[in-house]
């Protein structure tokens, strides 16, 4: 178990970030993402012996992280008001993210976000993503080609604003 | 920008992210989630042995008045909702629109389940809760707020649990601070939750701006 418990904290500490990036880039809120990696990755403790030999484990973290029933009670936390901070600060839509890409995710479709996330944030090759989601290869290219196709159009060129892009909390 | 530079740019505008979460709050989430599938078996064994004897006592025409049976599933009552336990531990309470139970450790479980069709009784709730030591007032379809707010923050009373059923917490009784209780605010879509004064005023209303009712602190709603 000793064995076990440390060879996941590792694959936990490479992969948080990448996987909360991930489900950030589609979820749109940090905060929501943050609670269902977190839930996610317990979830994969808890079948750690299966997970690890998933061919991905970052996206088994990933899919079942999105295939959480985001919790209505948590979706709404933040209105609950803590002492002191009667009208609670929302988390932000993209957690410190440049605000203008968050608005170009949300306009994509919630697949095309996932293909998205799954090659950018997880490095998964066409085929892997395919696998992934469940869909065919040749859709998840046209996915991508759409997605960045839109991207392109409404996001600033990387140095166009480096000062505004950098504002990541 | 070519297919390369838009996720780059996407790759590096995220770069900033981090997660916050420590391992040991993921090992301590996983071994929280296993206990609750077990004694979620435990419950499920036991109301099944429950059953299975209530059914022997029925056919001997003898049940008891109290007899042990599966957690009622109809609409709740006063008397479904409130009944005391004999022991000294908290009695379970399992009704359609919510559950409170005892644990994890020392904390009350509430899962409150979602959905329109269910109606839920805040007098049950407010007892169910009061029997685990939580002194709360609920109320359906509004929220009350005290004049001033408790000192103690909501995060360290309340702590989100998973439930793929509906809405769950543990509460942590012992760490809200006397003379407080839990205002809970159950609406068809959310919940809304604080921590109240006893004996401040009240304001109390169906949306976020606009106050409905006030409650004195003698418990005298006066509307406006």
């Amino acid at each position: 178990m000793g064995h076990e418990q440390d060879e996941f904290a590792d694959f936990y500490r490479a992969s948080r970030d990448s996987c909360l990036r991930a489900v950030t880039a589609v979820t749109g809120d940090r905060e929501v993402a943050e609670e269902q990696v977190a839930e996610a990755f317990a979830r994969a403790w808890s079948s750690w012996g299966t997970v690890r030999r998933h061919d991905a484990p970052q996206a088994w973290v990933m899919r079942t992280a999105l295939n959480l029933g985001v919790s209505w009670w948590r979706r709404r936390r933040r209105e609950v008001p803590l002492a002191g901070h009667d009208a609670a600060a929302p988390a932000g839509p993209g957690g410190g993210v440049d605000p203008a890409l968050v608005a170009a995710l949300r306009r994509l479709s919630r697949r095309q976000r996932e293909v998205l996330a799954l090659r950018v944030f997880l490095d998964l090759d066409t085929e892997a993503t395919a696998k992934v989601i469940g869909i065919a290869p040749g859709t998840v290219t046209a996915h991508l080609s759409r997605a960045v196709a839109a991207l392109r159009r409404d996001l600033p060129p990387a140095n166009a604003d480096t000062n505004e892009t950098e504002a990541i909390r | 920008m070519n297919e390369h530079d838009v996720m780059c740019q996407v790759r590096a505008s995220f770069s900033g992210l981090h997660m916050d979460t420590p391992v040991e709050n993921v090992l301590a989430r996983s071994r929280a989630r296993r206990r609750r599938q077990v004694s979620g078996l435990t419950a499920a064994t036991a109301a099944t042995a429950g059953a299975a004897v209530a059914v022997t006592l029925a056919v001997g025409g003898t049940a008891p008045a109290h007899s042990a049976g599966p957690p009622s599933a109809s609409p709740p009552s006063a008397s479904a909702g409130t009944g005391h336990a004999s022991s000294g531990s908290p009695r379970a309470v399992t009704l359609a629109a919510f559950s409170v139970t005892s644990g994890p450790g020392d904390k009350t479980t509430l899962i409150l389940r979602k959905g329109s069709q269910y109606q839920l009784d805040p007098s049950a709730l407010r007892q169910a809760l009061a029997q685990h030591g939580i002194p709360a007032l609920v109320t359906v379809g509004t929220f009350c707020r005290s004049a001033s707010p408790a000192s103690a923050g909501l995060g360290q009373v309340l702590q989100p649990l998973s439930e793929d059923n509906g809405e769950a917490m543990a509460i942590n009784g012992q760490a809200m601070p006397p003379g407080t209780r839990l205002s809970i605010g159950y609406f068809s879509s959310y919940v809304k939750l604080e921590l109240i004064e006893d004996g401040s005023p009240l304001s109390c209303s169906s949306t976020d701006h606009q106050p409905a009712v006030h409650i004195t602190p003698s418990g005298t709603p006066i509307r406006g």
